[in-house]
């Protein structure tokens, strides 16, 4: 039982994970923090670094990039000309994202027409109402009356 | 049991198909003994989903692998909460689970109170429709009876990841919401048939609704609280396709719940609220859609192509269905409604509450969507992921927020400037004053400050709001503050639940823009006695330890803290190895209070006495699920207060003011 304990300790040290010569003070640094929260990591960018080889891979190779003397553009156009747009975790803010990018706005300000459309109407409604209320009813039970009839009415019509 | 389990499912096909016909031979013939008959089929298949469902349960927790599904995702060691808890791992068991609660809720609405209603054979129908569909699909493609031909000595094991308290509340909860969208949708399509589109579907159905959007905000802020505790990132919302998927509905029943208060009070938006309702219902199967066709990325998919084309299929018959029943009736869908009295009134600012609301639903969906599109479009894929759906959405949110600052104060009807502006100062000194203080601590960031700023704002309306409301009962009854702040609480439930919901967004908002705008991370490698500093905790690595437990081999880095030069305890993030997973897991430590949480995680060791941990400083995650919990307590209050459809019943004379 002991020896099966011992084995099983000695097999996670064995397993341990060799991080720790990544870790000099490059990964701290705001430089590189803002090249890796920009990179999709092959869609492992919200893994877990320890247990992720692929982004430990990712942590390597920028690590290495900035230390070779890259900048933060360039660090970036070399993983876009390798994977292209995929590269990264949005859409490119050029012509080619337009889409990408213009779409929630188009959808709002389409919404928003729509909206300002339908209020309009809505209140000149009111005035027509003003207007042709004190033509059509003579009180407000009659007014109820009518439109219960009508409305069943076009129950049964439609 | 292979025998019962699959009986159970093929009568559940028999039986659905017998009570969908017995429904429409009921309401052809005007029959009530055969709508009986439905009724009693609805309850036949609610003993057969659970009877199907123990089963599954009780293989589960027996280790009987020679069943596929036991075999897949149990262990013989796992601990017997989780062996339960795997009934919703896979898809099979999953869908299960969806099905016995769509029975549960449509065994539940058919022996409501409105069970002789002329609506419930309709919304019976649809619903028995969506009951017969998921039998099908768990035997043609998801069956968690199946069985193999050798049996296994040991099962595979849980994914670490799902052994969790998460996993028993996550799934259930934001099932309870997807489920339940079934039935304000079921009775919208059953009003439509019956040409009855006016406020009474709505009524009868405020509670169901109000039901699954609890449980749906439940279900993504436990997933929420999950995910930070469990997956090691540090985060919460990973605006995952899946995650996203869950988030849609959310916002656009929150739309529906703020618009029929249009409908009820002035006859406005018929169409408008049916469409939502319809858009809510299909977006809960898009999600489930996305989840079993792993056509998109995620962590929580669960890949099954089979799956993927049925669910699609569906989607697209109820849609079109949908569709069909509101272009025939239409004509008598848009009759003349009650007309806007005021641009500046409760009304307009509720259209532009679903304008916003709507909008960042298509934002969430079109980012969602946009890595497919642009594949098919282009040939090459191009990803969206958190960065995209934080510029995007923060604007969208910023507007929302400050719209639930400013609503509570628009009167209904016509609102006055003087009245608005009289009443906007002190929330609004509240939120400014906040910005200038925060400027002044050295916060920065603009829009982190404007968002902190709006959402005191938008907090300091709603206590405006109860203090108002507070005084004026105090003044009227000579009640004491607190009798005065119980009976107006009791007194409109609905509208003083509805503005704890709204604090409980202002709660959240605080938490997330917080750890978004202002994370502190660090990398670090230390030795035994070293120490390192990451926002104002020091912490101490004291040495590496190792145990086993259940079988499993964990490795803990045992760490001194140290908060403003005062010790306040130790932490131990570990490193589990599992006997029946290849991958080791993370165990985070965290230590939270009020303001933020230190998180740290142990990433590699080299040996015992020189270890890397990942630490960050994320600040006011807890008010995250502070705020998730008031929203809860609120919907809670909302669920309890409001008229039923019997007390709506129209008076002679109540017509015009819509009460």
């Amino acid at each position: 039982m002991y020896s099966k304990r011992l084995l099983l300790l000695i097999g996670i040290f064995l397993l341990a994970i060799p991080v720790t010569a990544l870790a000099n003070n490059d990964y701290n640094s705001k430089e590189f923090q803002s090249i890796i929260s920009q990179l999709d990591m092959q869609g492992h960018a919200n893994d877990e670094l320890s247990t992720c080889k692929v982004k430990q891979m990712y942590f390597e190779e920028v690590a290495e990039m900035l230390n070779n003397g890259m900048t933060e553009s360039e660090i970036l156009q070399s993983y876009v000309d390798e994977y292209g747009q995929a590269a990264l975790r949005e859409p490119s803010q050029d012509k080619s994202g337009l889409i990408a990018w213009g779409m929630p706005l188009a959808g709002l300000g389409g919404g928003s027409v729509i909206v300002a459309y339908w209020i309009k109407k809505l209140k000149g409604k009111e005035k027509m109402n003003e207007e042709g209320d004190h033509l059509k009813w003579e009180s407000e039970i009659e007014k109820e009356m009518l439109e219960k009839i009508f409305d069943e009415e076009r129950r049964k019509h439609f | 049991m292979y025998v019962i389990g699959n009986t159970a499912l093929y009568l559940g096909i028999l039986i659905s198909i017998y009570s969908l016909f017995a429904n429409i031979l009921g309401i052809r013939k005007k029959n009530n003994r055969w709508l009986e008959s439905a009724r009693g089929g609805v309850l036949s298949l609610v003993l057969l989903s659970s009877a199907a469902s123990f089963l599954l349960l009780y293989i589960l927790g027996t280790s009987q692998f020679q069943y596929k599904y036991v075999a897949a995702y149990t262990s013989e060691n796992l601990p017997m909460v989780y062996k339960l808890t795997a009934f919703w791992a896979g898809n099979a068991g999953s869908l299960l689970l969806w099905l016995l609660l769509l029975c549960l809720y449509a065994g539940f609405l058919v022996f409501s109170k409105e069970k002789k209603n002329p609506m419930m054979p309709y919304a019976s129908s649809i619903l028995l429709l969506n009951i017969l569909f998921f039998f099908l699909v768990i035997l043609m493609s998801a069956n968690p009876f199946e069985m193999s031909e050798t049996i296994p000595s040991d099962g595979k094991g849980l994914n670490p990841m799902l052994q969790h308290p998460g996993m028993i509340l996550h799934p259930v909860t934001l099932y309870l919401g997807y489920v339940g969208l079934a039935v304000p949708f079921a009775f919208a399509i059953a009003a439509l048939m019956l040409k009855r589109v006016d406020a009474e579907w709505i009524k009868l159905t405020r509670r169901w609704t109000l039901v699954a959007w609890l449980f749906l905000t439940l279900g993504n802020i436990i997933g929420g609280w999950w995910a930070y505790l469990e997956l090691g990132w540090g985060g919460y919302w990973a605006w995952d396709p899946v995650e996203n998927a869950s988030f849609l509905p959310w916002l656009t029943v929150s739309a529906f719940l703020h618009s029929v208060m249009i409908q009820e009070r002035k006859g406005m938006l018929k169409t408008w609220n049916i469409s939502l309702v319809i858009l809510s219902y299909v977006l809960t199967l898009f999600g489930t859609f996305l989840v079993r066709s792993g056509i998109l990325t995620s962590v929580h998919a669960f890949g099954n192509g089979n799956l993927g084309t049925y669910f699609l299929i569906f989607m697209a018959f109820m849609a079109l269905l949908s569709i069909y029943v509101v272009m025939t009736r239409y004509q008598l869908i848009r009759k003349e409604t009650n007309p806007i009295e005021s641009y500046f009134s409760k009304e307009s600012s509720f259209l532009l509450n679903n304008l916003i609301l709507v909008a960042g639903a298509f934002a969430v969906f079109w980012g969602s969507m946009y890595p497919l599109i642009s594949e098919v479009i282009t040939g090459t894929k191009v990803n969206v992921g958190p960065p995209y759906f934080n510029k995007v959405m923060a604007p969208i949110m910023l507007g929302l927020i400050v719209l639930m600052a400013i609503c509570p104060l628009i009167a209904w009807q016509k609102a006055t400037v003087e009245k608005f502006l009289k009443n906007l100062i002190w929330p609004l000194t509240a939120g400014i004053v906040t910005a200038i203080v925060l400027i002044a601590v050295g916060v920065k960031g603009i829009f982190p400050i404007i968002g902190l700023a709006s959402a005191v704002f938008m907090f300091a309306t709603h206590i405006k709001e109860f203090v108002s409301g507070i005084k004026a009962r105090m003044k009227a009854t000579k009640e004491n503050a607190a009798k005065a702040s119980l009976r107006l609480l009791l007194k409109n439930q609905r509208r003083y639940g509805g503005y704890i919901v709204h604090i409980g967004i202002a709660v959240i908002a605080i938490g997330v823009i917080s750890s978004t705008a202002y994370p502190k991370d660090v990398l670090q490698t230390v030795e035994t006695g070293e120490s390192f500093k990451i926002g104002q905790y020091e912490l101490t690595f004291k040495g590496l330890t190792e145990h086993t437990e259940n079988g499993n081999g964990i490795v803990a880095a045992t760490l001194d803290v140290n908060h403003k030069g005062e010790r306040v305890g130790e932490i131990k993030p570990e490193k589990i190895f599992y006997e029946t997973w290849p991958e080791p897991s993370s165990e985070v430590a965290i230590k939270t209070n009020l303001t933020e949480d230190l998180y740290v995680v142990l990433s590699s060791w080299e040996d015992r006495d020189k270890v890397t941990l990942q630490a960050k400083v994320n600040p006011f995650v807890s008010w995250i699920w502070t705020g998730g919990m008031i929203m809860v307590i609120g919907t809670g209050i909302s669920l309890i207060g409001g008229r039923t459809s019997r007390a709506y019943k129209l008076k002679p004379g109540t017509l015009k003011a819509g009460v």
